[in-house]
């Protein structure tokens, strides 16, 4: 049985990780097509296409794409902010994997075992990442666009469900007996993936 | 225990199985594990040679319906920013369908998406740099950066500094301004 129990955890936990690397790897694919063999970026037409017409007229030399030179940053604080948010989601599925099942009501309440640290460590990582997102991401939402917009979206969902995860810990971590905790922290952790969802 | 598997089981297996499928509804876009935080590149071949001809061939994510049914008809075409860009008819059709079909208020791509927002209210911008969301986007750049650099000139030039732009990708780690190698965001 326990066998069992951890073959099916073992399964869980991969297809977890299938579903979270399936995006890696469609970005991976390249959808786009080759260069048009007509471009031509000094052609006149080109250049008064220009939204400044004033600059279009005195513009003679503009630079080819610089396309081939990039080499991507290894580490910004946008990646930063995207690691720690797929971290967090993940460390959420691993602490709803890990909660024990205990078939005694009264036996005494484990507070420090793996759903526990699992849960604290989510509640820690989704705060990093909001301060990550604050610090690499603060003009990308503004008030005016309103609440349907992604960005604005992925604030409120993404800090309400860090906020119902942080609730459901301390409320567990608080309380003697055994506490209902998992219905905020499982809709904390579906904010959450939702928020990323959208703006991923 | 058996029910949290099957959820996820479940789970894992919606997310796998619409891999391949585009996003077509909210839906969708909402599941599908696609990357779709950018632009709809261009994939259309004579939208990319015949408005690649003569400048950046702009996604048309970067803009919404109403401003492509002002850009793409045989009465504007002829005074295209200044140029006669004239097409013959079936031409046009090509490439205003194109536009139509994949303008900004039509994308679930998050930038998209964006876009048609910060246009929702507003007259049709006929520019991309008029749209409030590129303004805000751009707000830090200084004129020397843009106009007064000898390789950039202009924000129409998107991918002077963007250099995924053809990808249709905009993102700010994927942005290397010339002239300007130590510029972060």
């Amino acid at each position: 049985m326990v066998l069992r129990l951890n073959l099916q955890k073992f399964i869980a936990n991969a297809m977890l990780a299938l579903a979270f690397t399936g995006p890696v790897f469609a970005e991976t694919f390249d959808f786009t097509l080759p260069e048009s063999r007509f471009y031509a970026q000094e052609a006149k037409s080109f250049l008064i296409a220009a939204n400044d017409v004033e600059t279009s007229k005195v513009a003679t030399n503009i630079a080819p794409s610089s396309q081939e030179e990039f080499k991507p940053k290894l580490f910004s604080g946008s990646k930063l902010h995207q690691y720690l948010g797929v971290s967090t989601a993940v460390l959420a599925g691993a602490a709803f994997i890990t909660h024990p099942h205990p078939t005694d009501p009264n036996a005494p309440r484990e507070t420090n075992g793996t759903h526990a640290q699992l849960a604290k460590a989510t509640v820690v990582a989704a705060v990093a990442t909001i301060v990550a997102g604050v610090l690499s991401h603060w003009d990308d939402f503004s008030l005016e666009d309103g609440w349907t917009d992604p960005d604005n979206l992925h604030v409120i969902l993404g800090v309400t469900g860090a906020a119902l995860m942080a609730y459901a810990v301390d409320k567990s971590a608080n309380s003697s007996t055994a506490v209902e905790h998992a219905r905020e922290a499982e809709l904390g952790a579906l904010g959450m993936i939702v928020a990323i969802k959208l703006t991923w | 225990m058996k029910s949290k598997f099957q959820f996820i089981m479940l789970f894992a297996l919606v997310v796998i199985s619409i891999e391949t499928v585009a996003a077509q509804s909210l839906l969708e876009a909402i599941i599908t594990p696609f990357r779709q935080k950018e632009i709809v590149p261009v994939d259309n071949k004579q939208y990319q040679d015949e408005c690649g001809s003569c400048h950046f061939a702009y996604p048309p994510g970067l803009l919404p319906t109403k401003s492509w049914e002002k850009l793409l008809t045989t009465e504007a075409l002829p005074n295209h920013f200044g140029d006669n860009a004239e097409l013959d008819a079936d031409t046009l059709k090509v490439i205003h369908d194109y536009a139509i079909a994949n303008a900004a208020d039509k994308s679930y791509y998050k930038r998209s998406r964006k876009i048609a927002i910060a246009t929702e209210k507003v007259d049709a911008p006929l520019r991309i740099t008029e749209v409030r969301y590129i303004k805000r986007k751009h707000h830090e750049l200084s004129e020397k950066m843009v106009k007064g650099n000898k390789d950039v000139k202009s924000l129409s030039y998107c991918d002077a500094c963007h250099t995924q732009a053809s990808k249709g990708v905009f993102d700010a780690d994927t942005v290397k301004i010339p002239n300007y190698p130590d510029w972060e965001d």
